[in-house]
């Protein structure tokens, strides 16, 4: 372990809310928001890992493949039905979509 | 003698049923048969029972209102008092009955009429025959809900409802102060039988007793229209004349009187009591007089004799001479009756014109009415050995007899009354039926042939109005069969003056009366006859006052129902529909904005729903580190 | 000199994310993005996780990154003039309750005694592999049957069943209504 398991928290934490921040802003463009759903993502890696490396045990990375896994279906899922959006009202703005109002 | 009195109950009461249930599918003969039938037959068992009378009965025929102490039977009393209205109620109801088969033939809803007249006359037999005080109560209402149907009856034109509502309404005054009467009665007493608590008044506080008669007195006014609850009177014209004629003769307006009588036990030992009916009394009669020299309208002019007649009545009551108003009572329901009947005529005669200065001349034209008529008049007006006169002079001389200053300034106001009374009467019949006729409302029209029944009619009344005096001829002419007659019941003992004073007293009566046609026909019949009409027509400041009754009923109207009516609106406006609505409806508003506070997070985009799960997450955090540090 | 290496890393990655999400350009944020992955590739390296860090470099910035930039180029959406980028008082909002997060999960971290600092236990993939299979093989099938799921949901969105609505921008009502129209 090089640097205290501290210093890879904060790390993480800015990686994720800064994530987060984008994710809040940018409801303009579908595609953005889940750029930043990357980042949050890439974050939670990081603490796995570094957990991971923090305690000398295998499930830490193990974790982070699963988070890999999740992703590359997550945003293969998502982007599907961005392009099923985008044909369905020409936008990927999401303050468009508001079929959830009750 | 217990059948008897049930038959005379139940038959206007089957009547009535009969008419009010399956009337519409009779042929029209048949309803009309059942409505007179029932009455005359009422009248039949009423004489079977004068027969058979020997002392007063009392006949119990069920259990009405029973809980603990109050027991309210249906019972029947019968003694002399009420034999004898029984006996004069089923007659004119029946002659009025007979009439009115004449006078409703062109009428569409006769089932519906007749109906309520016959409940009309049971209601008031009710009233007469009862034994206690809540049965009497019954036929109390009973005879106000008729007189409001039968006064409405023509209830299309707003203003026949109205006059109905009025009349309902003004006498539901003083049944609110008979019904308080009769609670505390029972409270006091703890019996409602008529004949106990006249036996029980003895046992009563005397300022008790006091304040029990002015409320027995405020209901009597209520439905003897007395002042100052006689406003609904002179309104209810608006009915058929028939049921004018049944309302003012026989069966509504008597029953004040009628009450005052029969409680005359209880109520006769407080002269404070005595004093206020003898003042209401007199200051009706000569009030209602006044008012009636001037009326133009012809049903107007005997609803306002009605009221005044009702007052000498009550004056009698007061001064203690029952017989004497008892006798009134009879002789004022054939004469009224018979001038009510004589006035339908001529009101049918003239296509319904009411106004009497577009009468005129009539005597010529209708003799079969005419003759009948001045019978009345003569009654009415006290003339000299009609039976009006000895009446009406039997109750002044009471008034007399009695004494004091009071009593003699209300004797003198009697007396001016009966001037008055003389005076408009035949002032009535001199326009009506005497001089020019009013050729241009003759000769549109022309007169309408009468039917028979409805002219014959009067002659069983024109004789029996001119003959009632040998009912109760003055003690100086022998002993009167009335007052023999009622002698025995309580109340009723019979007055003892000299026939001397008697006879001065009904030659001041008699010459009153002359006065009285003298002054009518030197104004009406003379020369100026068309002067004074065109004056009175054109209508001075005094006279107008007289029409309107002395504006009593603006005066109710500034009084009661203005204050009342603003009442009303403030509580609508400004109570009901500012204050509770209003608060009602802020706050549902209040509620409404607030649920848009949230309603407003929930616009389904995506930006908000992620908006709040930072703002918790940023928020636990926050707990986290404030908690931990 | 590890840890300078993780520090530069650390920066590297910090700027290049931030860049991303800021950037009006999606396709210079993907590649922004792509530059912090690969940063990140080389702090897992750090800590002992080559798989990790190679996956990462496989999957992340080179099939999942290209995915976006396919979807990116097919909608045509490199136009930031068209006026999607947010406006800078947008991100305030977003920014402040972002730097809330940060201050307190950093206070809670360093709140803690500072661990001390303990030699990296090397973890070959023979015991990465040996763990994977035989204590998460559920999880492993699982995985796997979501990635089955994934490609029927994106091959039954992406096929092109309903007849395309035409070609026109939302109206103000349709944007006001939402939904509504199916």
């Amino acid at each position: 372990m090089i640097v205290p398991l501290e210093h890879i928290l904060v790390l993480a934490g800015l990686l994720f809310f800064l994530g987060m921040a984008g994710l809040l802003t940018w409801r303009a463009n579908m595609i953005m928001m889940l750029v930043c759903i990357e980042v949050m993502l890439n974050a939670v890696m990081l603490v796995a890992v570094g957990g991971s490396a923090r305690w000398g045990n295998a499930d830490g990375q193990l974790f982070a493949i699963f988070i890999m896994a999740l992703t590359s279906s997550e945003v293969s899922l998502a982007l599907a039905m961005v392009v099923y959006l985008h044909r369905r009202k020409r936008t990927v703005d999401t303050d468009l979509f508001s079929e959830l109002k009750g | 003698m217990k059948l008897y009195l049930a038959l005379i109950l139940l038959l206007p009461l089957a009547g009535g049923l009969i008419n009010a249930l399956i009337g519409r599918m009779l042929p029209r003969k048949v309803g009309e048969t059942i409505a007179c039938g029932v009455i005359w037959g009422a009248f039949s068992c009423a004489l079977l029972a004068y027969t058979n009378f020997t002392a007063p009965v009392t006949a119990e025929y069920g259990s009405w209102l029973s809980t603990f102490d109050f027991k309210a039977p249906i019972a029947l009393y019968l003694d002399q008092f009420s034999l004898i209205l029984t006996l004069m109620i089923t007659f004119v109801c029946g002659l009025i009955h007979l009439y009115s088969v004449g006078y409703m033939g062109e009428e569409a809803s006769h089932a519906r009429y007749f109906a309520l007249l016959n409940l009309f006359v049971f209601a008031m037999l009710v009233l007469v025959l009862a034994a206690n005080l809540p049965l009497l109560y019954l036929g109390w209402e009973g005879v106000g809900f008729c007189s409001y149907a039968l006064i409405g009856f023509w209830y299309t034109e707003e203003k026949n409802a109205t006059a109905g509502r009025k009349a309902f309404i003004v006498t539901r005054i003083g049944d609110t102060a008979f019904g308080i009467a009769i609670i505390w009665m029972f409270l006091l007493f703890g019996t409602q039988s008529i004949a106990e608590l006249n036996f029980l008044a003895p046992l009563a506080p005397p300022g008790v007793i006091t304040v029990l008669g002015i409320l027995l007195l405020i209901g009597a006014a209520g439905k003897s229209a007395q002042l100052p609850l006689s406003v609904w009177l002179p309104d209810a014209m608006a009915g058929p004349t028939p049921v004018s004629a049944q309302i003012h003769a026989a069966t509504m307006v008597t029953a004040g009187v009628y009450l005052l009588a029969r409680m005359f036990p209880l109520i006769g030992s407080s002269p404070t009591t005595l004093a206020a009916i003898a003042v209401t009394g007199g200051a009706t009669a000569f009030y209602a007089a006044t008012c009636a020299c001037a009326q133009r309208d012809l049903k107007r002019i005997l609803a306002y004799s009605t009221i005044s007649q009702i007052g000498y009545m009550i004056l009698g009551v007061g001064a203690g001479a029952l017989t004497a108003a008892g006798f009134h009572l009879l002789t004022h329901a054939f004469f009224k009756a018979l001038l009510f009947l004589g006035a339908g005529c001529v009101i049918t005669a003239l296509h319904h014109q009411q106004d009497i200065f577009r009468m005129g001349g009539l005597r010529g034209k209708l003799p079969a009415v005419y003759w009948p008529f001045l019978a009345g008049v003569l009654c009415l007006a006290g003339f000299p050995l009609s039976g009006g006169f000895f009446s009406k002079d039997a109750i002044l001389g009471a008034v007399f007899e009695r004494g004091g200053s009071l009593y003699t300034s209300l004797f003198l106001l009697g007396l001016l009354t009966a001037l008055l009374t003389a005076f408009y009467t035949f002032r009535m019949l001199f326009i009506v039926f005497h001089g020019e006729a009013d050729n241009a409302n003759h000769q549109e029209n022309g007169e309408r042939t009468l039917p028979l029944v409805m002219t014959i009619t009067l002659v069983p009344l024109a004789i029996l109005g001119l003959g009632g005096g040998v009912l109760n001829l003055p003690a100086y002419l022998g002993e009167g069969l009335l007052a023999r007659f009622f002698g025995s019941i309580p109340g009723f003992g019979a007055m003892h003056s000299s026939h001397m004073e008697e006879l001065i007293l009904q030659g001041i009566a008699a010459a009153v009366s002359l006065l009285g046609l003298g002054l009518a026909w030197q104004r009406y019949m003379g020369v100026q006859r068309s002067g004074v009409l065109a004056r009175e027509q054109a209508g001075s400041k005094l006279f107008i006052f007289l029409q309107n009754g002395w504006y009593l009923d603006e005066l109710y109207r500034l009084l009661f129902i203005r204050p009342f009516v603003r009442l009303a609106r403030f509580l609508w406006k400004g109570v009901d529909e500012t204050a509770i609505d209003g608060a009602l409806e802020g706050l549902a508003r209040l509620m409404g904005r607030l649920a848009l506070l949230p309603s407003a997070w929930s616009t389904g985009k995506v930006a908000t729903s992620l908006f709040g799960l930072a703002g918790g997450v940023a928020a636990i955090l926050a707990y986290c580190a404030w908690a931990l540090s | 000199m590890e840890q300078i290496i993780f520090y530069i890393l650390a920066i590297v990655t910090l700027i290049a994310t931030v860049l991303a999400i800021s950037e009006k350009h999606p396709v210079h944020a993907i590649l922004y993005l792509v530059t912090s992955l690969f940063a990140m590739a080389v702090i897992f390296y750090l800590f002992m996780a080559p798989l990790v860090a190679a996956f990462e470099v496989i999957l992340y910035a080179g099939a999942i990154m290209v995915l976006f930039l396919f979807v990116i180029m097919m909608l045509d959406l490199g136009h930031p003039e068209k006026g999607l980028s947010p406006h800078w008082k947008e991100w305030l909002p977003s920014l402040l309750l972002a730097g809330i997060s940060i201050a307190s999960l950093t206070i809670v971290t360093v709140s803690r005694h500072a661990s001390s600092i303990v030699s990296p236990v090397s973890l070959p993939i023979r015991e990465v592999a040996k763990r994977l299979f035989q204590e998460h093989g559920l999880a492993v099938e699982l995985i796997s049957l979501q990635l089955l799921f994934a490609l029927v949901g994106a091959l039954y969105l992406g096929k092109q069943s309903s007849p395309s609505p035409p070609l026109r921008p939302p109206s103000a009502s349709e944007r006001r209504a939402g939904g509504e129209e199916k």
